[in-house]
């Protein structure tokens, strides 16, 4: 399969290790030739019809920092959509930051694709927050798969594992942690007993928070991730502007305390339901699904027929994100 | 000894049953039971008066068994049963009158707070109080609903369950 990949930042380049680890075993097992003919960052592309190089990208990546400076086939300034008119392509994997203002350029690249007949397979949330339903009719219509595992929860199944796995079954509700960086700083709030801005601080230093955390201690991309949910599993039509967002960093160490002391946590939890979109911190239960530590992600779907649902996973990482996006092309792969 | 149950069904097929099943299996005995499918709860729910008999740890059991078949329970013996309901709230207690706030959540028909706990902090305005509340059962999370709706109205940040 010929693959265009947009975004050369950490997801992106798990993408590329992903592939290069994989690329035997998906041959053997499903008969799936991985080409990446064309990968794109801010400072260009590097295109070469036969199939890069996934070691030398990497490299030109790591020790430059520029794709464009890729040897012979890179070349600066190119846009994504000069790349997609370009080359000749089955697949675009779209890895770009996530922007929740517009969703573009993400938006944009996913809607070409999908208008010249090719498949999207994406972690970006900004364009599915924003315009999910346009998303889904457009590749509909134009008869391709429209994947997006990678968007919540990273490697923990949901999307793929409601659709799939409980097909038979109504989705209710869905209650679930789906921020890393947050659930990390409240864990370690409640072990350490340490302020606010001390565990952000150190959740920075680690790279577990960003430099500037809005989207996740605000609680902005576990709402974009009740957006998908929702619009995707409960088959609602509903953008970022319906979900009541609250992050916690108004969450202090007193509040912790008492909380523990009738044995509860604070978590930030997402819920997604007919009635209620919302991202707020609240009390969960010591030893229910939801006292997760650390970066992972956990949700509970509440079914008709096989009641409640529970999954964990790795929220977060590089390669963890890319194995959903892997998944999602073996699926397109397989359905063709 | 004897127990007077009152039971909260769904109204469909089955559940009358699905309720009695358990008593005689366990060793207790039906002594009464009053159905009537057409008076029904504001929650649309058929109660079912039941008293049984037997030994306390029989009985105990079959409240048990009852209550795990995922049916309601709303009275033992004339006393309603009720629900506990925790929540956080986090401010300025003093400024915000938590104490105003208590009497607001009082005042909510069938609502009693039943434990009050407050942490203050370096900054007023970061002090949390822990409430617990005592609800009729089934009526969760309309409760839920209107702390938040007090909590917010008093300026309080309102950390429900989940």
């Amino acid at each position: 399969m010929k693959i265009v990949l947009i975004g050369f930042g950490s997801v992106g380049q798990g993408v590329a290790q992903v592939f290069q680890m994989k690329k035997g075993l998906v041959k053997e097992e499903y008969g799936l030739d991985l080409k990446l003919v064309a990968a794109l960052d801010r400072s260009g592309a590097a295109i070469n019809p036969e199939g890069l190089d996934i070691d030398l990208l990497l490299k030109t990546k790591n020790e430059t920092g520029k794709v464009a400076n890729y040897p012979e086939y890179g070349e600066a300034g190119l846009s994504g959509h000069e790349v997609l008119d370009e080359v000749e392509y089955e697949c675009i994997i779209e890895v770009t930051p996530t922007n929740i203002e517009d969703g573009e350029p993400a938006q944009s690249h996913m809607l070409k694709a999908i208008k010249n007949g090719k498949h999207v397979v994406t972690s970006n949330k900004g364009p599915l927050a924003l315009s999910f339903n346009e998303l889904a009719k457009a590749a509909m219509e134009n008869k391709v798969q429209f994947k997006y595992e990678a968007s919540v929860g990273g490697a923990m199944p949901i999307i793929n594992f409601a659709h799939e796995t409980l097909s038979g079954c109504k989705i209710e509700s869905i209650y679930g942690i789906l921020n890393g960086t947050t659930n990390y700083i409240l864990s370690r709030m409640a072990k350490e007993g340490s302020s606010y801005e001390q565990t952000l601080n150190e959740a920075q230093e680690m790279g577990i928070a960003e430099t500037d955390p809005t989207q996740d201690v605000e609680g902005e991309d576990a709402a974009c991730k009740v957006v998908i949910l929702a619009n995707s599993i409960l088959k609602m039509d509903v953008t970022y502007a319906d979900v009541e967002v609250r992050g916690i960093s108004q969450i202090t160490p007193e509040s912790i305390a008492l909380a523990k002391k009738e044995g509860y946590l604070i978590k930030l939890i997402g819920e997604v339901s007919k009635d209620n979109l919302e991202v707020s911190p609240r009390l969960v239960k010591e030893g229910s699904p939801f006292a997760v530590e650390g970066t992972l992600n956990v949700a509970t779907l509440k079914t008709d027929l096989a009641d409640e649902v529970t999954v964990v996973g790795k929220g977060a990482g590089s390669v963890e994100t890319a194995s959903a996006i892997l998944s999602d092309i073996i699926s397109i792969w397989k359905s063709r | 000894m004897r127990l007077n149950l009152v039971l909260e069904l769904l109204d469909v097929p089955g559940q009358l049953i699905d309720a009695l099943n358990p008593i005689g299996r366990l060793g207790a005995n039906i002594v009464a039971v009053i159905h009537q499918r057409d008076v029904k709860t504001e929650r649309g729910t058929v109660p079912v008066q039941i008293t049984i008999e037997g030994d306390k740890e029989t009985l105990n059991q079959v409240l048990n068994v009852i209550e795990e078949a995922g049916i309601q329970i709303i009275q033992v013996d004339g006393i309603l049963r009720k629900e506990k309901i925790t929540t956080i709230l986090v401010g300025n207690i003093v400024d915000n009158d938590v104490k105003d706030t208590v009497e607001l959540l009082n005042n909510i028909e069938g609502v009693m707070v039943a434990d009050l706990d407050l942490k203050m902090s370096d900054h007023p305005e970061k002090s949390a109080s822990r409430i617990v509340i005592e609800a009729e059962q089934g009526r969760k999370k309309e409760v839920m609903a209107k702390i938040k709706e007090i909590g917010n109205l008093k300026g309080f940040m309102v950390i429900n369950e989940v």
